[in-house]
């Protein structure tokens, strides 16, 4: 959800230039020109900063923030003041108003995305036009470990996907390697000598433009107490030795947010078809399950009222499979699209077995079902 | 001569415009005339404390609409007219005061500053009156010229020159 940042200043330029500073994160910024606006403004929207300018006419940002402090609802709301007077008498005043943190005029954009950064998390977004990025991108991972072994455990582990691994042995190449070459995610031996890999993940946390790259903590499975910590030490998430690639992918993709949807859905020959992988992972589920209305809607605005469920690759066929199908099924009838399978027998005979799903037509090839939804196109064609 | 105040003076250009512009600032100590000729702008903070005068930011209004653009990060046709950049100007003078301020303070002579204020035309000039020294500082950055000037009121600059 959009972080919601009030900025409070009676000159527009400032409040352009605090605009623009967060408009590659993820928030909403909201503007009032004094502090009658301003509490207006905080009382409806509750923000979740304020960033507060000193001097104002109407209601100067002093008098605005101790009327915040009297206010049950506002009060916890975290102010950062602005002011172009850096005085010694200015600073002792605001630091005694109780704000959270104060910014001197003239700053830099980097120095108010910070200030904010520590109050709450930010996230970056995609920027307009740019597309989601995809499960086969290249994907750049930066392994940081001293044991060779494990660099070259993790490039053939992902050896069945585009994702491009890098390694370096020590943290303060890492540290190089991440303001240069910009990784999409990082992996990081929690056991490099001398602690540095708590150095280096504090280093990353601490400067705006890494502060939010994915760090995952790799350690052993029976570490657990280290694990349950990784967290308050500022990394992402865990991937435990030895590495189950499936897990790794899917933390990865999930953390990353990757397109993956183009694995199971596709738009040919006027119809919908819907493919389960072999195996099904619970993340390959959770992708079908997450892109299914936004799928559907798209086939129903391209004119498709065809869906066919590839089932074909299941090598069994599971109630969780089965449930799946009857998701699609209910979600496509509701928007009068017919719905058939493709199938061989064996798995025609494990879903007819069941009550409920007696009446589900069953394709053998794709062909089949294009003959059959497009009589008059020649097979060959 | 007060050096204090003319190195407080370069101080606070350099840093405001360095730091909002991004782009260096040069002192210029030919003291050629400026402006001449052109539209002017003119923003101005006032002192008072151990200082009582005023300080003035001064260009042509075509180099202040480029330095508003530089500010905001647009393009000169997203410059919504005069009003936008009048408001960059008095906040870049806003901001040149407040480090005039700071700086003053660190040499205990703490002052108190006004709003900012900004006037546009053209042939028109800011004249000292009697018992007021003028301090200028002419700048060159980014291809165009500003100043920055203090009127300050001698009676309480002498202890100090």
């Amino acid at each position: 959800m959009a972080v919601k940042i009030l900025s409070v200043d009676d000159s527009k330029t400032i409040r352009l230039i605090i605009s623009r500073a967060f408009k590659a994160y993820d928030c909403q910024v909201l503007e009032a020109s004094n502090g009658l606006e301003g509490m207006a403004m905080a009382t409806r929207e509750k923000p979740d900063v304020i960033i507060l300018d000193i001097t104002m006419p109407i209601m100067d940002g002093m008098e605005m923030l101790s009327m915040l402090r009297a206010n049950h609802e506002l009060r916890a709301i975290p102010v950062v003041m602005l002011t172009a007077e850096a005085g010694r008498d200015t600073v002792l005043r605001i630091a005694k108003m109780g704000v959270r943190d104060y910014l001197i005029k003239p700053f830099k954009e980097e120095q108010i995305i910070e200030r904010v950064s520590r109050i709450v998390p930010l996230e970056t977004v995609t920027p307009a036009g740019k597309a989601k990025k995809r499960f086969d991108d290249p994907i750049k991972f930066l392994v940081v470990d001293d044991k060779a072994a494990i660099l070259e455990q993790i490039r053939a582990g992902l050896g069945d996907t585009n994702w491009q691994v890098e390694g370096v042995a020590e943290a303060n190449i890492a540290l190089l390697n991440i303001e240069n070459n910009k990784p999409d995610v990082v992996f990081l031996s929690t056991t490099l000598p001398e602690n540095t890999a708590l150095w280096l993940v504090q280093k990353i946390r601490s400067n705006i433009k890494t502060q939010s790259l994915p760090v995952f903590a790799m350690m052993v499975k029976t570490a657990m107490q280290d694990q349950e910590r990784t967290q308050q030490l500022g990394y992402s998430g865990v991937v435990t030795k030895p590495i189950d690639y499936t897990e790794l992918k899917t933390k990865v993709a999930r953390f990353l947010k990757l397109d993956a949807s183009y694995r199971y859905y596709n738009q040919r020959e006027n119809i919908l078809w819907i493919k389960f992988p072999d195996p099904m992972t619970s993340f390959d589920s959770n992708e079908i399950t997450t892109n299914l209305n936004s799928k559907i809607s798209e086939a129903v605005d391209a004119g498709l009222d065809k869906v066919v469920i590839d089932i074909r690759q299941a090598k069994r066929v599971e109630m969780s499979i089965v449930e799946l199908c009857f998701s699609i099924v209910k979600i496509a009838q509701d928007l009068s699209m017919h719905v058939d399978f493709l199938g061989n027998s064996y798995v025609q005979g494990l879903v007819n077995q069941y009550h409920e799903t007696k009446a589900w037509h069953f394709f053998d090839t794709e062909e089949a079902a294009i003959q059959f939804y497009n009589p008059n196109k020649s097979p060959a064609a | 001569m007060n050096d204090d105040l003319n190195n407080v003076l370069e101080s606070a250009a350099k840093t405001v415009f360095t730091t909002m512009l991004e782009t260096p600032l040069e002192i210029d100590r030919s003291n050629e005339p400026f402006f001449e000729g052109d539209y002017h702008i003119a923003g101005a903070v006032g002192l008072t404390g151990a200082y009582n005068g005023i300080i003035y930011l001064y260009s042509t209004a075509l180099f202040a609409r480029k330095m508003t653009s530089r500010l905001l990060g647009m393009t000169d046709d997203e410059i919504e007219g005069d009003e936008m950049v009048n408001d960059a100007f008095g906040e870049l003078t806003n901001m040149v005061g407040g480090v005039i301020k700071s700086n003053l303070e660190e040499l205990n002579q703490a002052c108190m500053m006004t709003v900012p204020s900004v006037v546009r035309g053209s042939n028109f000039s800011i004249e000292a009156v009697t018992g007021v020294e003028r301090r200028s500082v002419y700048c060159i950055c980014d291809g165009g010229r500003v100043l920055v000037e203090a009127l300050i009121k001698t009676a309480d600059t002498e202890e100090l020159a």
